[in-house]
């Protein structure tokens, strides 16, 4: 099994079953384009998207429905075709494809925030990965992390 | 912020050298068409405020923010 340095747990072994490709990249980090999901029981539900090419680059993400239950997916047919998904309709969070909000953590000045305009959206089946930026949505780039109703349906 | 009304077909300049019409107009829907040397790069607003995002948010997290994180969402 290959093994590979991240950037918060050390060094890993993965299987190439877990690898998720990034055919554009990231917006910003446009060469990386190899992934790996990880989730650790002490850091739940958090999910970190780590680099394969670059152990430093590490995402923190929460899955975008313990943000916002309510939350929903707008891909437009750009973003369907390069996910390998069936144009004309919208898929099923959690069962089609995952989507995942990228977290700006807090800083003393700053409340940690989740990016809810541009999550990132992967077809489970295919293992492709995109961050989809909503345009024409009702949501923030900096939705504020704050602990309440919102976040209950995880504990 | 200067705010002028223009008409599909119809253009303006900013400087010398970009040039942008109105090539159609449906709903609330307006398809642009841009002129402007290659050295210009031209992005939507959401992907440059997507990677301004990002690049904060790639910042390297010390072992108590990721625990900071994690006890905020349980608390």
């Amino acid at each position: 099994m290959p093994r590979t340095l991240t950037a918060y747990f050390g060094e890993l072994e993965y299987s190439d079953s877990a690898v998720f490709q990034f055919p554009y990249g990231l917006p910003g980090f446009e060469s990386e384009r190899t992934f790996l999901f990880l989730q650790k029981p002490q850091t739940a539900p958090l999910m970190f998207l780590q680099s394969l090419a670059n152990a430093q680059l590490c995402f923190v993400l929460l899955p975008i429905l313990v943000v916002d239950p309510q939350y929903r997916i707008n891909l437009d047919a750009e973003d369907l075709e390069a996910l390998h998904l069936a144009p004309g309709g919208q898929p099923r969070i959690g069962k089609d494809i995952l989507c995942a909000a990228i977290l700006r953590a807090g800083d003393g000045e700053s409340e940690p925030t989740a990016n809810l305009m541009a999550p990132v959206v992967v077809n489970l089946k295919e293992q492709i990965g995109i961050q989809a930026i909503q345009v024409d949505c009702p949501y923030s780039h900096r939705h504020p992390l704050v602990p309440g109703k919102e976040l209950a349906s995880c504990s | 912020m200067l705010v002028m009304k223009r008409r599909a077909g119809e253009s303006f300049m900013i400087g010398d050298g970009i040039e942008i019409e109105v090539l159609e107009v449906t709903g609330s829907r307006v398809k642009l068409g841009i002129v402007a040397p290659e050295s210009q790069l031209i992005v939507r607003k959401e992907a440059r405020i997507t990677r301004d995002e990002n690049i904060t948010a790639a910042r390297r997290l010390d072992p108590d923010a990721i625990a900071a994180l994690v006890h905020r969402l349980w608390r």
